[in-house]
């Protein structure tokens, strides 16, 4: 039977791991190329999503930016960790198509759900939180999205989110604290009702 | 939910998990994985076909290249004489001299030894 690895030993094997596909991936293996995408489709998508909040453009915007890394995969420095070089281009790809974003736009946001309004019934109670929650999301600066979600749901570091989104550490420390103050108010508001 | 500090490095997993059911995109994972990689491969395709447009003009115009050259130096060749005109080594040396010495030269030579 194998010892269980440490987290640092675990993620060292984990990025070595991930820079041979890479780099069977570069020399056009398929199988190798899939491997990375189906590890990182879901951040990869959830991190989209946070951007853009339509499920649909998330996932084409995600989409654009596997194929845009494929293309770049020659690029990639196989010593540092790939998850923060993929969501690079992945924030890069979700911001781009908002900005490019005419025809779909965002749905107003309806003041009385951010503020507490009526709670559901139980069998909606799910949904309707998460309703919530990306309602309140939507209202955060751009940025304060994207590190709230890779702190607290992806599970980067601080430093790693300062390397996705071109930030100094400090900056992103100060925009997953505002953003957590604001949804965790909301949180707390819906346990209230609850 | 834990209380939160300012500047916290913990990530909170109450939080994190309602926001990853929020954004969560569903089940439908793998046809997701399937379709970026259905468009991997004919973005390859795609390049490939680019590549081949963009190398067809100067491709084109090298082999024309060869074809004048190859076409010029064959010309020339056949504008040539043959081989067999040439006097060979051979030829020059086994032919008879083109003015033969004297026979009373060769004579009074004899004569003298």
């Amino acid at each position: 039977m194998t010892e269980p690895q440490p987290p640092r030993e675990a993620a060292r094997i984990a990025q070595e791991e991930e820079a041979g596909l890479v780099a069977r991936a570069v020399a056009g293996d398929r199988a190798a190329f899939g491997v990375l995408v189906e590890r990182y489709a879901g951040v990869a998508r959830r991190v989209a999503r946070a951007v853009l909040g339509n499920p649909a453009d998330a996932d084409d915007a995600a989409q654009d930016a596997m194929l845009s890394a494929l293309v770049k995969l020659e690029q990639y420095d196989r010593r540092r960790p790939f998850g923060p070089w993929l969501l690079r281009i992945v924030a890069n790809a979700a911001t781009d198509r908002r900005r490019r974003r005419t025809v779909r736009h965002v749905e107003p946001l309806d003041v009385g759900l951010t503020a507490g309004g009526p709670r559901p019934d139980t069998t909606a109670e799910r949904w309707a939180l998460g309703e919530r929650l990306r309602q309140a999301l939507a209202e955060l600066p751009e940025r304060r999205r994207m590190a709230v979600v890779l702190f607290d749901v992806e599970g980067y570091s601080h430093a790693e989110i300062a390397l996705i989104l071109k930030l100094p550490e400090g900056t992103v420390r100060s925009e997953v604290f505002h953003a957590r103050r604001r949804l965790r108010t909301l949180l707390a508001d819906w346990k209230e009702e609850g | 939910m834990k209380d939160l500090q300012p500047f916290d490095h913990r990530p909170d997993p109450v939080l994190g998990d309602a926001l990853r059911r929020a954004l969560d995109p569903g089940v439908d994972g793998a046809a997701f994985v399937a379709r970026v990689l259905a468009r991997a491969a004919q973005e390859r395709v795609a390049s490939w076909d680019a590549v081949l447009a963009r190398w067809a003009r100067p491709g084109v115009a090298a082999a024309v290249l060869v074809a004048v050259a190859a076409g010029f130096l064959l010309g020339r060749a056949a504008a040539r004489p043959p081989a067999g005109a040439r006097p060979t080594v051979t030829d020059v040396l086994i032919a008879p001299p083109a003015h033969p010495g004297e026979v009373d030269v060769v004579l009074a030579s004899v004569i003298e030894n």
